[in-house]
């Protein structure tokens, strides 16, 4: 027997509400950093310790069974996960997004949630470059809305989207979120090329490990937002010849993993030691955040065959 | 009433770093149509000493005293005190208060005529009659208007034992006539009965002085506003301070509230919005870590109205944690600028002219760079600009006392900035 803290009716045990007052008598979640037991408050702080007890979009997966799978992950470094992903599924038609948000900008997090959002509910039309114009708009638009903070320092995101139909593939992006196709053998390829400082620098002839060094590396030369005015995204388009998978992720996976052939590398294993889509996908993001979890990770995989020989 | 808080603040800490800090702006509506959500009283105290006779003081308090009478709201209960060796009641009898109506506030009107300046300088006495009429209203918003000319004549330390032992139950607001009070004694009453101080220079500036301060009170709806601070376990309560309108030092007077939180009196409330700096200290994070450092409540008894979150966000990315919040800089600066001019004060009376030159240009240049006008007006009738930019000041040789007495007691007003980050 327990009583109702509330009202302090005895009540059988099992009950998930008290039957006199109504309040819930299910155990609140304890803290996860003072294991404080039911110290979590409204507002996801700790009534002991203070620490955020944690966010919803701190961990998030998608699982559409042997179609595709998603996973986004904080990591260990940030306080919030400012990544954001879409994907829905029609048989074996796959609409996939993957955005992360500007740290330096003003809710980034709000940023890439509203660039995923609007660019995936386009992709159904399979129009990729026409969805990520429809993302640029609305993350443009943030600008002007909610807090003022956000016109002096506008929110911004990177995307990269993909629509699969049958054994087609259209990839598009704008900043550094990358696509790759990894074939079940042979060698992997990066479909997306950074809009970066050094992939530009690269393209004009640097030393390509001198430029990855550099501290500005890693700047975006192109994203979405206010301040990024008209910005046309890059498409490619392939058929699948062989099987394989298509990959979509944020940097805070492929920093870990820069070269094609190490990423591929990784891919596989994951997929050969887990068996499912969804826990090979998780396999990634705890392979981030086991290097070193330094930035929000998303990883998307979709597998993709070549149409039957008829 | 409706109230809002908004906390400004940089969330992002270097690890290793402890000390959060933010700028609570707390505004309310002030009550539905107008109306008080309680009753109010208002005490008048007028230094009747033997020294108002100077200058006309004393009729020019008579007057005074009338035109805060004519802004007292119908329904208002008051009363008025002569200030002498003793407190003495003019209105109306002793031990009462009146209610205001045509007819009270005319009859209050005949009983000034009575004030005849003769006698001593007894301000614990005052405040302490005022005390017990108050007393009568519990729950009432409680306000008094204190004129004096000169020193107290109590027993040293008696003030502060009666200030002690009223603090927080009724606001004072204190004006100095003439150049012969002390500037330390006022500040003491305003700084414990949550009001103000200021100096009237010349007599005739009274009646309009108190005209300001009577419909500054009648603007008051709402009687006992407190701020409730929670901090996480571990975590101390460095300061809260009032920085706007003016700076006033709130931390002593926490009064705990329950094991994590302590209220802070912010005294009577109407349609009105000010600023509250605080400052935490807190145990470390680690990278990514994000902790609620304070929350931040204004109540009124055991009604929540509204709630700010200061939060603390540890990152090693320096371009976030190294950004400086403009409020909070603006407002540190502010308070700098008062302690400083007052530093600056002491050195000169204490003969320090060195020290009082490197304050008081320290000061110039604090006011010129927060855009403080009228602070740094007051700083030209002490020293010399000769370069606000650089802070260079050059002492004069005469300052009128006045002008003195009106930058140390002026020195705590503060001006705003614009909003966002």
């Amino acid at each position: 027997m327990t009583d109702c803290a509330s009202c302090a009716d005895e009540r059988t045990a099992g009950a998930t509400f008290c039957e006199v007052c109504g309040r819930s008598l299910a155990p609140e979640p304890a803290c996860p950093h003072c294991g404080t037991p039911g110290g979590v408050g409204d507002d996801g702080y700790c009534e002991h310790c203070g620490m955020l007890a944690g966010r919803e979009r701190d961990h998030l997966e998608t699982d559409c069974g042997e179609v595709a799978a998603s996973v986004t992950d904080r990591g260990l470094r940030h306080h919030r996960n400012e990544d954001a992903m879409w994907l829905t599924t029609r048989g074996t038609d796959v609409d996939v997004v993957v955005s992360d948000g500007v740290s330096s900008s003003f809710d980034p997090d709000v940023a890439s949630l509203t660039a995923v959002q609007a660019a995936g509910e386009l992709l159904v039309a399979g129009d990729v470059s026409a969805a990520i114009q429809a993302a640029q708009v609305a993350v443009a638009e943030l600008a002007a809305s909610g807090d003022p903070r956000r016109q002096a320092s506008n929110p911004a995101c990177t995307i990269v989207a993909a629509t699969v139909r049958g054994d087609a593939v259209t990839v598009g992006w704008i900043g550094d979120s990358r696509a790759y196709w990894v074939p079940d053998v042979g060698p992997a390829e990066q479909l997306t090329e950074d809009d970066s400082w050094a992939t530009h620098v690269i393209a004009l002839g640097a030393d390509p490990e001198q430029a990855m060094r550099d501290p500005k590396a890693h700047a975006i030369t192109a994203w979405l937002g206010a301040d990024a005015g008209k910005v046309a995204p890059r498409t490619g388009e392939f058929v699948v010849g062989d099987p394989g998978h298509l990959v979509l992720c944020s940097d805070g996976l492929w920093n870990y993993l820069t070269d094609a052939a190490a990423f591929a590398a990784a891919v596989r294993e994951g997929l050969r030691e887990q068996g499912t889509l969804i826990s090979a996908a998780r396999w990634l993001a705890d392979y981030a955040n086991t290097a070193g979890g330094a930035d929000n990770i998303t990883v998307a995989l979709i597998p993709v065959s070549p149409a039957a020989a008829s | 009433m409706t109230y809002s808080a908004e906390a400004f603040q940089n969330e992002f800490l270097a690890l290793g770093a402890t000390e959060v800090n933010a700028i609570v702006t707390v505004t309310s509506s002030g009550g539905t149509g107008g109306l008080r959500t309680s009753g109010a009283t208002e005490i008048i105290i007028v230094d009747a000493s033997g020294s108002m006779q100077a200058e006309g003081r004393i009729a020019a308090a008579r007057q005074a005293a009338k035109a805060a009478v004519a802004c007292l709201d119908d329904g208002v209960h008051f009363a008025l005190i002569a200030g002498v060796g003793t407190a003495q009641q003019l209105f109306p009898a002793p031990g009462q208060l009146a209610v205001a109506s045509a007819q009270t506030r005319s009859e209050a009107t005949w009983a000034i005529d009575r004030l005849h300046a003769s006698g001593g300088t007894a301000m614990g006495a005052w405040l302490l009659l005022a005390a017990q009429l108050f007393a009568q209203r519990p729950g009432d918003i409680a306000h008094a208007i204190m004129l004096t000319d000169g020193d107290n004549g109590e027993r040293e330390g008696y003030l502060q034992s009666v200030l002690d032992s009223i603090a927080g139950k009724f606001t004072v607001d204190s004006r100095g006539v003439g150049t012969n009070w002390k500037v330390s004694e006022l500040r003491k009453i305003a700084d414990a009965m949550l009001g103000t101080v200021d100096i009237v220079a010349r007599p005739a500036d009274l009646t309009a002085a108190f005209e300001q301060m009577m419909t500054a009170a009648m603007g008051k709806t709402a009687a006992d506003v407190q701020l409730k601070v929670w901090t996480p376990v571990n975590a101390t309560v460095r300061f809260v301070k009032q920085v706007e309108p003016q700076v006033a030092d709130l931390t002593g007077k926490r009064v705990a509230d329950g094991a994590r939180a302590g209220r802070y009196p912010l005294g009577a409330w109407g349609a009105e919005s000010r600023d509250y700096h605080v400052c935490v200290d807190v145990p470390p994070g680690t990278a990514g870590d994000e902790m609620l450092a304070a929350r931040i409540s204004v109540v009124e008894g055991d009604t929540v109205h509204t709630q700010a979150l200061v939060r603390a966000v540890w990152t090693d990315d320096a371009a976030l944690s190294t950004r400086i919040n403009r409020q909070v800089a603006h407002y540190t600066g502010q308070a700098e600028l008062a302690d400083t001019i007052q530093a600056g004060i002491e050195a000169r009376k204490a003969g320090d002219d060195h020290t009082a030159t490197i304050k008081f240009g320290r000061a110039a240049q604090l006011a010129h760079e927060s855009g403080n006008k009228a602070t740094s007006e007051l700083l030209a009738t002490v020293v010399d600009i000769e370069d606000a930019a650089t802070g260079t000041v050059r002492l004069r040789r005469k300052v009128a006392a006045a002008d003195e007495m009106a930058l140390d007691t002026r020195s705590t007003k503060t001006v705003r900035v614009g909003r966002g980050q």
